[in-house]
């Protein structure tokens, strides 16, 4: 492989002349190759090509204060309640409340993804087109994310972005269950043994 | 007499192009490389469509792994330090210079302050091996990841905070998290997710 081309012996061709050898100023360039392929995979494999990206959470302001600010209530018939469950699972209540007597054979049962999101799309569609816009111009739809103590932290980031997907801009994070839910849900938002 | 010998030269192929070619991927490599820091777990984060990248500097990121326990870090060394005398500081406590200079080097951390000392005294290359047990946020009871913000919101005003956290951790720990953190009145965070192709039709408002 390695070679520097030079004319081997023997040619001293009779006539007594001694030349210089003619030296190839060929440079095998193998080696420098071999280095150069080195250090490109050292430096692939110790970058980090793929920027994490972020995603902006803006949670509401702590109130202390004694003087709470009065709000109406949420009618529930504008509301998608999403609460997130044990081993992905996510139940959706749509536009009922909790404490309703319907609510527990309106609890429907989805997986993340397409099942979802197409639950959030269509109760997006039936509210907007039930109510007016707000003073403000907001769309009237809001979605009460519920997260339990068995969802996992992916949970969150995915419904999350599901909000984003769906364009919901308003969506509220509570994370306590009433009474009436924790009995709509039962135990399959309670802490098993199984469970880490 | 005349034999036309070929000439015995092994074949020889011009290596002078890939040379080249290796070179410009190596500069490309070396130019666009931000190393991956040492963390003090490994973290396997959610993705979501956010095209928002995190920034670059200024950034002090807790993470929680996936059996809940939280670290935090700051990306600048001299805000590392910093923050450490801030916490020393306000507990009590006195670190010598070669604690700190160990802290300095280490991107995240784990430990309860009782035990932090006894971490930075070991040899550095143990330091990386050794299993965190995660810094104590439990919102009723010990907490102390409150204190480690203060500290390093006083060692650097401009850090933003970033929430990086393991697909698997559970919600209660993000819950904690969060509480310790707006107890300090933070109420805006970045979390630190995985970049993710938005479905097919799909087109951002602005």
């Amino acid at each position: 492989m390695a070679e520097i081309v030079e004319s081997s012996g023997g040619k001293n061709k009779g006539d007594g002349k001694v030349r210089a050898k003619k030296l190839s100023t060929r440079v095998d360039m193998t080696p420098m190759v071999d280095l150069g392929f080195l250090l490109i995979t050292f430096f692939m494999l110790a970058t980090t090509l793929s920027k994490p990206t972020s995603m902006t959470l803006t949670v509401p302001d702590k109130q202390e204060d004694t003087d709470i600010q009065e709000t109406e209530p949420l009618k529930a018939s504008k509301v998608l309640t999403v609460f997130l469950g044990r081993n992905d699972d996510v139940f959706v209540l749509d536009g009922i409340a909790s404490n309703d007597d319907k609510a527990k054979e309106e609890l429907q049962k989805v997986r993340f993804g397409t099942e979802l999101r197409d639950a959030i799309f269509k109760a997006q569609k039936r509210v907007n087109s039930q109510f007016e816009k707000d003073e403000e111009g907001n769309l009237p739809f809001v979605v009460v994310i519920k997260p339990t103590e068995v969802s996992t932290y992916k949970n969150v980031v995915d419904i999350l972005d599901e909000m984003a997907i769906t364009k919901t801009k308003r969506y509220a994070m509570v994370d306590f269950l009433s009474d009436s839910e924790k009995e709509l849900l039962g135990d399959r938002v309670k802490p098993q043994p199984g469970d880490q | 007499m005349a034999k036309v010998r070929p000439k015995k030269h092994p074949p020889t192929i011009d290596m002078t192009a890939m040379t080249d070619v290796a070179f410009l991927l190596l500069t490309f490599f070396i130019m666009t490389a931000t190393f991956k820091s040492q963390e003090a777990a490994e973290i396997d984060t959610p993705s979501s469509i956010s095209a928002i990248k995190v920034p670059d500097d200024n950034i002090m990121m807790i993470s929680i792994g996936n059996k809940g326990e939280v670290f935090f870090g700051v990306d600048a060394q001299p805000d590392r330090v910093r923050m450490l005398d801030n916490i020393a500081e306000t507990k009590g406590l006195s670190f010598t210079e070669a604690q700190k200079k160990k802290f300095s080097n280490q991107a995240s951390f784990g430990f309860p302050l009782s035990q932090l000392k006894g971490w930075l005294d070991l040899p550095a290359p143990e330091m990386g091996t050794i299993k965190q047990p995660g810094i104590p946020t439990d919102s009723t009871g010990v907490s102390e990841l409150a204190d480690w913000v203060y500290a390093a919101r006083k060692a650097n005003p401009q850090l933003r905070i970033a929430i990086k956290g393991d697909n698997s951790a559970k919600f209660p720990t993000f819950k904690n998290v969060l509480a310790n953190l707006q107890s300090q009145n933070i109420n805006r965070f970045n979390l630190i997710t995985d970049s993710e192709e938005p479905p097919a039709g799909w087109r951002s408002d602005n």
